[in-house]
């Protein structure tokens, strides 16, 4: 593989690493805060893509300005589906499971009536290429890289330096010991599952926009946020951020010197190994 | 045998016996596709049952059947094996498999089992697609002939030319796995195993080999699979890698936690009342998998111990009442 090729497919890594970081984020935000597992987290970042689309496409809105009003009301959509769906099964994995596979076939066979099977995509806001070291990066995986920088700083702020962010550290360390200090569970698992829902509907937007969107599109993501949040350690931001840089640049790099199906098999087996090295994950406690 | 027994007796043959006879009211072939298909997933959700005793969730069921279903497959058409051979050679397979990998995997816990089971699978389906040469990769591979006819002279002549006979055969496989899994649930090795479930680290202090039992498990469990994956290859006669995907899993799990996975009948009304339901809500048409997932989730939300909790549940409601009645007679 000829350098500028490497080039080319780290930076596709990295772009592909800061989806599954923005969708994994939020997975283990409320994982730690309620005790969960939002399956149902790959619909509500489809839904976001679907939100911004008809946005820009059909009421011809300012894609940044759409993306702020879609962050928004997905965002209400997962406090009205913590408060209505998952409050009464906090902690209980196996049916909150179940809770959220009924989601996914709700919130998919909507979109699916909504908006149709065929995939859909949309004009990038931001169009040309980067030329540096005799290569061409297109700016729209650079503005994901960015984003993604961006959003990881935001979060690492709000988590070490406000009240409410470390009231979130204290239930996830210790559920009743937080209640006995007089911190609202109730309440920060709704902005729990706001900021994770809106972290979701930022890289669902940005999917929409370099790739295509479909129904079924969150899958994928739900599968490649848990391997993240799995390989990083549940819980922690930065096994989070580790995860996503690890398996992104898997997915950015091996396909190009391999085929596909062997890229898939290769990049299984290093997470199982991994896993297996280090059973809490990288970043994880016991 | 005590008076309790022999009542839970008496209704485990005649369930048995209308499960043989539900050919003769229900007929035709779409109907009788269905019946095999619940049986089937009775038998993948009570399997499934197995490994959770141990406290552990596996989601490489689909992936078992996968690599259950090619070896069957193989080794009838490229080494002309006895098909029923074949089939539990496809099981044993699967439960070889589990049992490599079951070390291992049996380090992790929750969560972190669950996913690396998911991986396995993935990467059955995964290998399956690139050895090209022998699997027929993505395509799959057709024409997969029919199971070897039981002949014996005088007595028996089945040949397995009609879907009927299938579901006749995937009876009798159940019952067996059946009476395997609930043998196995009562003996020494189902006590020890929910005594894992409950503390790993207790367990392991009074001298039991956690590790040993989780992987007799996972390779005990992951052996029902494997058959059921050859089966249901010889009975739709094609198999690709996608056939037993992710989602498939998923509705095994499914059956079984809305079921209830804290008695054997749980996975069993589970798997049968959610194979039957889409069907029966067919003609909704395509508002069927708002009234699935909303029956499920009604269900998760009212009856915490699964389907299997619902008799109780109804009778301490009759008492309720009739004690109002009386309080105000």
């Amino acid at each position: 593989m000829s350098s500028v090729a490497f080039l080319q497919s780290i930076v596709n890594g990295l772009a592909s690493s800061g989806i599954y970081i923005c969708v994994a984020l939020g997975l283990t935000l409320v994982m730690s805060i309620m005790g969960i597992v939002q399956m149902s987290h790959g619909e509500i970042y489809m839904i976001g893509a679907y939100c911004v689309y008809y946005m820009v496409v059909h009421l011809g809105f300012n894609f940044f300005l759409a993306l702020l009003i879609a962050v928004v009301f997905v965002g209400c959509i997962g406090i009205f589906l913590e408060r209505v769906f998952f409050r009464p099964f906090r902690g209980e994995l196996d049916r909150a499971v179940i809770i959220s596979i009924g989601l996914i076939l709700v919130f998919q066979n909507l979109i699916l009536s909504i908006a149709g099977g065929n995939p859909r995509s949309y004009n990038s806001p931001i169009k040309g290429v980067l030329r540096i070291f005799g290569t061409a990066i297109s700016w729209e995986r650079l503005f994901i890289v960015f984003t993604g920088v961006l959003l990881l700083v935001a979060l690492f702020i709000f988590i070490n330096k406000t009240k409410t962010g470390q009231a979130m550290l204290a239930i996830s360390q210790d559920r009743v010991g937080a209640a006995l200090q007089g911190i609202n569970i109730n309440r920060l698992s709704a902005i729990a599952m706001f900021l994770g829902c809106g972290l979701a509907a930022i890289a669902g937007a940005l999917v929409g926009a370099l790739f295509s969107m479909s129904p079924t599109m969150g899958t994928f993501a739900l599968m490649k946020g848990i391997a993240v949040i799995v390989l990083g350690g549940l819980g922690s931001i930065s096994g989070a951020v580790i995860g996503g840089l690890i398996i992104g640049l898997i997915d950015g790099i091996l396909p190009v010197l391999t085929t596909s199906h062997i890229a898939g098999l290769i990049s299984f087996a290093a997470i199982i190994l991994i896993l297996i090295f280090r059973p809490q994950g990288i970043s994880g406690h016991e | 045998m005590n008076k309790g027994k022999a009542i839970s007796l008496i209704n485990v043959l005649i369930i048995t016996g209308i499960m043989f006879l539900l050919p003769a009211f229900f007929k035709g072939p779409y109907v009788t596709h269905v019946l095999i298909l619940t049986v089937l997933n009775i038998l993948l959700s009570t399997s499934l049952r197995l490994i959770s005793l141990a406290g552990l969730m596996s989601l490489a069921h689909g992936g078992m059947m996968t690599l259950g279903a090619y070896t069957t497959t193989l080794l009838i058409i490229k080494l002309g094996l006895s098909s029923w051979l074949a089939l539990l050679i496809g099981g044993l397979m699967a439960s070889f498999l589990a049992f490599l990998v079951g070390f291992p995997f049996s380090r992790l816990k929750g969560i972190y089992f669950a996913m690396v089971t998911i991986f396995l699978s993935e990467m059955v389906a995964l290998s399956v697609e690139q050895w090209r040469s022998l699997t027929g990769g993505s395509s799959g591979i057709y024409n997969i002939p029919r199971p070897d006819p039981i002949i014996i002279p005088g007595i028996l002549n089945l040949t397995f030319s009609s879907k009927v006979n299938f579901y006749y055969l995937i009876c009798v496989i159940l019952l067996i796995s059946l009476l395997i899994l609930y043998a196995i649930e009562r003996s020494r090795i189902g006590m020890t195993l929910s005594g894992i479930q409950q503390s790993d680290s207790l367990s392991e202090s009074v001298g039991i080999n956690c590790t040993g039992y989780k992987v007799l498990a996972f390779s005990i469990a992951c052996f029902f699979p494997g058959i059921a994956g050859g089966f249901y290859a010889q009975y739709i006669s094609t198999i690709n890698p996608t056939t037993f995907g992710f989602l498939f899993t998923i509705y095994v799990i499914i059956y079984l936690v809305v079921g209830g996975m804290k008695s054997f009948a749980g996975p069993i009304i589970g798997a049968f009342i959610f194979t039957i339901l889409p069907e029966i809500l067919r003609p909704l048409k395509e508002f069927q998998p708002y009234f699935f997932a909303g029956s499920l989730m009604f269900i998760i939300f009212f009856m915490p111990e699964g389907l299997v909790g619902l008799p109780k549940r109804v009778v301490a409601l009759y008492d309720k009442l009739i004690d109002k009645w009386d309080e105000h007679a």
